[in-house]
């Protein structure tokens, strides 16, 4: 061919290559957007469709999923952090060296000599207590609504897991620097999982069935918190936890979408009213096109059935609310690294325990139970809490209140009893047990199975069981039993945290303020 | 829900987060603090030489000692290849001392925090750092991290070496720890001698004298003949062994020379040496201000002023210590704090240990002159007193006085050095031996031998053979002892105001003749009289009397 | 809901034409947003390029064989240099190829490299291969009797001898 071009004058070929050549930049951009600049409705839509990530969402969405009030853009915000959390830590990883004492002094060269280090992994911290905070009330929002409900049951449990990966991510990441806090705490946390020892050792059957030791074993690698567990939390932190929570997040988004969109209530369309002029008007003409594929499909398929009246274009209506919301996002956490650092204390040594050692603050209710029984606080409790959230789908098979916050029997009424009732039985369990202490103190010799099994921490969860069967009975309502449940749980969460923070000082004494506590 | 309020929202939130990040690469790229010192630095700096000059990190960087040290990014004038600004107090040279800074790095000496570029934080005045830099006053303390030895005669040797050193005037022409080293005004003007502050670290001439000496008397002498003169052969050797201690790190050594004479040791193990009934002492300079009680301490939070308070009223600061007053004044509290912050011994790989640590470690050598004097003042002095007449602590049953001439004419040298090496379990007095307080025998012979000093030298008595002879009649004995001696050893010798005699070692070593010998004769100078010669105070006891008490005493052997 | 209907415009409601105002305000967040997304990429990508470089002192003693011929090549164990003593003094000859940073063999006639064939005189220049430039020679000092101190990390002019 090249032999063939060579002899003939500089015709048709060459200007062809050149045509192309200047044509590139043009169809380059074509073949990555195929729709062109969307600025049609038209164009908009197909660039919606044409996009692997835009994709994600609806072409249209409903006008009651743009109400700020719907969803306070929590689910949004947490998505936002995930990924902050991701972008900085890709960072923090080009510096960090996972060897006990080694990765101490590379936090401390991220700290002084890497280009915005200490900015990056403030903003990592920060990132991943706001993904932590927005994680927590994204559930109490789904909750509240009652959005859990057919056909969303299972992203509830998909959301179910995703709150325990963040938590492990969470975890996992506390131990990476190596410092004092961060050893004293994964102690703790080791501990905590070797805790069904207690039940074991109780009835005398650890050396056959160890499950506890074997926990621990497994996270640690060793007996004790050294080289083996960082290496192995540096894994879990960088590797495994971030590919399940994206897998989790890719299902959980492409479930939104699948399951049609956001809860609504079923008079949605009555209360929103007309659209407000100045916004671009939906489609007039009976739309036949969009539902072929859908028609081939067995099964129920949520949007047929519905005309597209009260949706806008997903782009740009939706994008603006989730861009606004992540940049807002972005904006806490930038703000708050640039006012409170992220804290490195000393360099861990085993040798010198911190008094008080404790766990990240959302892990202090949890080390408040712990500290009345290691099993019961650290695994009994939050196992059956994660195990009555999953459920709560299933069985929670009423209509009444979808979409509404607080809605069901009872409503805002209902919930703001629980919660009275919740920090009353939480305060009060927690006020009887720091004044007169608890079974131990009066009968030395009581069995260890017996406070495993009645301590404070499992008669609050047996109060707010109870009081959620009264609710069940009363309403004749299962929802109404849940929503008094779940308050309660929260309630009784937030007020063991602030204790834990707050409260708790050396010895795991209660002391009404930090300025209290004893020089150790 | 209106478009336009989440516009405004994107809006807002991207232009408040685009100045956040602004402002962080301002504060990244131009406000950091080494980079305003820097370009003072550069600015300061001669017009050809400021082009070539960076503003850039700077770090020292030894990775055999651990150190990644930043501070010559603030002390530019520190680092290797810049040029010092005379007088600066940020920019100036580092005074001329025997490690080169480039290839020690800088913390290894000064703690504080290398790695840190901000100065709070590596000066090491901020929470969470353990090691903050040493004061300027105690500086020489950062030896302590590799040396242990450093050469340490007792304070007397010390005082006397110094002042012969003066004496001769050998400041006219050597430098001396900053003092000295041109001939005085009036006198012929010539080469002053070499500075001799890191003599004893570099070793010197051992023909030093004979030189001097000839060079003084040669013919064309000029002003040597009038400047040395023949010295002694025992000042000599004082000034020698003065020289030796000359290590480059003035007031260390003496500060050290001061604990080994208060008799710290007693109590305190450094090192594996030493006593017991106080805190180990081998990392105390290492200690971290943020975990000491200063509640009971005025001033600032830190370890030096701990100390010194710690000095001036134990009990005060740490409550419950057993430590007693010992009424130091200021500068013995000063120089003591200055020894105590330079016990920070680090590991480092042997190949960075100075000779003194080598020979300490490998060959068991001292780091303590092991002449009987200095292990008396180093060990024995703070409870047996520094001439051995004993010490009577405030609080505390009073120390006995192993000076007494009494006890010294009746007690063997092998009784006295069994009491050493095994002490007396139970009371205060630990056991030396090698495996409890750290001694070995020669060092417990050599105090021992010192002890006989109190006495005017004499040697001690030989112990009689057999040890046991005495055949006295126990219930006798009994009687007498409740009557006579109960009252101040106890009804069953566990000891009162005297000292206990049912104790298994002073049973063990004591032989008949001494114990018959003690009651007999008594202590001059305490409360123990002489049961042999007649006093108003009590009735004379007989031979046979006497017997019967120790016969009784022996049956208390073997019980406990 | 027929609201700004069609009646102005022919085409369908399906295919409708571009938006009618210019959207200043989404328009401004749109570029703001997009202006904070490229900063931080500034940012992150001044990140991964490290402010300051550990490099350890490469300065070590050395002590020649007595047995050592004059002009003949002593290659330290664990150095990437060698040594030489001759009626000049001594001097050292780095051992880093020029060519891709292989340590070459010194050999009495010559330095080899053994990953692509770099030939070297024995006073480091070039012979042979695609090495670009000769082998440096690096700074040598007297250290006591018979140890010199050399410092692999400072080259100096070629010719540098220290006298024995």
């Amino acid at each position: 061919m090249m032999r063939a071009g060579a002899g003939q004058p500089p015709g048709s070929g060459m200007r062809r290559f050149a045509e192309n050549l200047r044509a590139a930049p043009r169809r380059i951009a074509e073949s990555v957007i195929r729709t062109g600049w969307p600025t049609t409705d038209r164009a908009r839509s197909s660039f919606v469709f044409g996009n692997l990530f835009f994709h994600l969402h609806s072409v249209r969405v409903h006008r009651w999923t743009l109400r700020w009030a719907t969803t306070w853009g929590l689910g949004v915000a947490a998505a936002g952090g995930f990924f902050l959390t991701l972008v900085t830590g890709i960072l923090l990883m080009f510096y960090y060296k996972p060897y006990p004492g080694v990765a101490y002094d590379s936090i401390k060269d991220i700290h002084f000599v890497v280009p915005t280090g200490q900015f990056i992994r403030n903003i990592h911290r920060w990132s991943a207590q706001l993904m932590v905070v927005a994680v927590f009330l994204h559930m109490a929002r789904v909750f509240y609504t009652a959005a859990y409900r057919p056909p969303r049951e299972f992203n509830w449990v998909v959301g179910m897991f995703l709150l325990v990966t963040t938590l492990g991510l969470s975890f996992t990441g506390y131990l990476l620097p190596w410092d004092q806090l961060a050893y004293w705490a994964i102690t703790i946390g080791a501990n905590i999982a070797q805790s069904p020892r207690e039940v074991t050792d109780a009835l005398g059957i650890t050396d056959v069935f160890d499950l506890g030791g074997l926990q621990k074993l497994l996270l640690l690698g060793s007996e004790e918190i050294g080289e083996e567990a960082l290496i192995r939390f540096y894994l879990l932190h960088v590797m495994i936890l971030p590919l399940v929570l994206v897998a989790l997040l890719g299902v959980h988004f492409w479930r939104v979408r699948k399951d049609g969109g956001l809860a609504r209530p079923a008079d949605a369309d009555a209360r929103l009213g007309r659209l407000a002029p100045r916004t671009y008007p939906v489609f007039t003409e009976t739309p036949a096109k969009t539902y072929q594929l859908a028609a081939i499909v067995r099964g129920r398929t949520p949007a047929v059935g519905r005309g597209p009246e009260h949706t806008l274009p997903a782009l740009p209506h939706l994008f603006y609310a989730e861009a606004g919301v992540f940049l807002l996002a972005t904006l806490i956490c930038l703000a708050l690294s640039m006012v409170w650092d992220a804290p490195l204390k000393e360099l861990a040594n085993p040798a010198l325990p911190e008094n008080p050692a404790k766990a990240p603050w959302y892990f202090l209710g949890l080390q408040e139970l712990v500290s009345f029984s290691a099993f019961m606080g650290g695994i009994g409790i939050p196992t059956v809490v994660v195990l009555g959230l999953l459920l709560i789908p299933y069985l929670d098979r009423e209509t009444e209140g979808t979409g509404e916050w607080f809605g069901g029997p009872g409503g805002p009424k209902l919930v703001l009893l629980s919660a009275v009732v919740g920090l009353a039985a939480v305060l009060g369990v927690e006020a009887f047990a720091i004044h007169f202490g608890w079974i131990r103190e009066w009968w030395p010799e009581t069995p260890q199975l017996l406070i495993t099994f009645v301590n404070p921490g499992t008669v609050l969860t047996a109060i707010y069981a109870l009081y959620s069967v009264a609710l069940v009975r009363r309403y004749d309502s299962t929802r109404a039993g849940a929503l008094g449940l779940f308050t309660c749980f929260l309630c009784g969460y937030v007020v063991l945290t602030v204790i834990g923070v707050h409260f708790r000082g050396p010895n795991w004494e209660f002391y009404w303020s930090p300025a209290h506590w004893p020089v150790h | 829900m209106d478009v336009r309020w989440n516009k405004l929202l994107l809006l807002g939130a991207s232009l408040a987060t685009l100045a956040l990040l602004v402002a962080a690469a301002v504060e990244e790229n131009f406000a950091r603090e080494w980079r305003v010192l820097q370009r003072r630095y550069r600015q300061r700096l001669p017009a050809e030489k400021a082009r070539d000059f960076s503003v850039q990190l700077r770090q020292i960087f030894v990775p055999s000692l651990r150190a990644t040290d930043r501070c010559t990014s603030c002390h530019v004038g520190m680092s290797p290849g810049e040029e010092p600004i005379e007088g600066d107090p940020v920019f100036g040279k580092h005074p001329r001392v025997a490690h080169e800074p480039a290839e020690y790095g800088c913390a290894v000496c000064h703690g504080g925090q290398g790695r840190a570029t901000r100065k709070a934080d590596a000066h090491g005045l901020v929470p969470h750092w353990p090691r903050p830099m040493l004061p300027r006053r105690y500086v020489y303390a950062g030896c302590g991290s590799c040396h242990t030895h450093l050469a340490v005669p007792n304070l007397d040797m010390l005082a006397r070496g110094r002042a012969l050193f003066e004496r001769y005037d050998c400041l006219a022409c050597h430098a001396l720890d900053g003092r000295g080293g041109t001939f005085r005004p009036g006198s012929v003007a010539a080469a002053s001698g070499p500075d001799l502050s890191g003599a004893g670290a570099a070793g010197f001439d051992p023909q030093w004298y004979e030189k001097h000496l000839a060079k003084s008397q040669a013919p064309d002498a000029g002003p040597w003949r009038v400047s040395f003169g023949p010295i002694p052969a025992e000042d000599r050797r004082t000034i020698e062994e003065f020289l030796s201690s000359r290590v480059g790190a003035p007031g260390l050594v003496e500060s050290k020379a001061l604990f080994h004479s208060l008799g710290c040791r007693g109590c305190h193990k450094i090192g594996g040496v030493g006593g017991d009934d106080g805190p180990d002492l081998t990392l105390e300079g290492e200690k971290d201000p943020a975990r000491l009680d200063f509640s009971n301490v005025p001033g600032e939070r830190t370890l030096p002023n701990w100390l010194a308070e710690h000095f001036r009223a134990p009990a005060a600061v740490v409550p419950g210590s057993q430590m007693p007053q010992l009424g130091l004044s200021e500068e013995q509290i000063d120089a003591l704090v200055f020894y105590l912050l330079s016990l920070r011994r680090s590991d480092f790989p042997e190949a960075y240990w100075p000779k003194d640590r080598i020979r300490a470690q490998r060959f068991g050598e001292r780091e303590f002159a092991t002449d009987g004097a200095t292990l008396y003042g180093t060990f024995c002095a703070a409870c047996h007193g520094p001439r051995g007449e004993g010490m009577r602590y405030p609080g505390l049953p009073a120390f006995p006085a192993i000076g007494n001439p009494d006890f010294l004419g009746i007690a063997s040298d092998r009784f006295v050095a069994a009491t050493v090496e095994h002490g007396r379990p139970g009371r205060r007095m630990p056991a030396w031996g090698e495996k409890e307080g750290g001694l070995r025998p020669a060092e417990i012979r050599a105090v021992v031998a010192y002890a006989r000093s109190f006495a005017g030298g004499a040697p001690g008595p030989v112990d009689r053979q057999p040890w046991r002879w005495v055949r006295g009649d126990v219930k006798a004995g009994a009687e007498l002892y409740a009557s006579t001696c109960a009252l101040c050893h106890g009804p069953r010798g566990e000891g009162a105001e005297g000292p206990a005699l049912a104790n298994p070692v002073l049973l063990a070593n004591a032989t008949d003749a001494y114990l018959v010998e003690t009651i007999r004769r008594g202590r001059r100078g305490t409360s123990m009289p002489g049961f042999g010669s007649p006093s108003p105070a009590h009735r004379v006891l007989s031979d046979q009397e006497i017997e019967s008490i120790v016969a009784f005493i022996r049956t208390w052997e073997g019980k406990r | 809901m027929t609201t700004r209907s069609s009646a102005t415009n022919a085409r369908s409601r399906l295919e409708p034409g571009p938006l009618p105002r210019r959207d200043f305000l989404g328009l401004a967040a749109i570029w703001s947003a997009a202006a904070t997304l490229a900063f931080a990429l500034l940012g992150i990508a001044r990140l991964p390029r490290a402010a300051v470089v550990p490099v350890p002192s490469r300065k070590f003693r050395v002590v020649l064989p007595e047995s050592l011929p004059p002009g003949e090549p002593y290659a330290p164990p664990g150095r990437a240099v060698a040594l030489f003593r001759d009626a000049g003094g001594v001097y050292a000859v780095s051992r880093v190829c020029t060519h891709l940073g292989c340590i070459v063999n010194a050999q009495p006639d010559g330095f080899h490299c053994p990953c692509h064939g770099s030939r070297f005189a024995l006073d480091g220049s070039v012979v042979k291969g695609p090495a670009p430039r000769a082998l440096p020679w690096v700074a040598v000092s007297r250290a006591g009797e018979g140890t010199y101190l050399v410092d692999e990390g400072k080259t100096v002019p070629r010719g540098t001898k220290v006298a024995v």
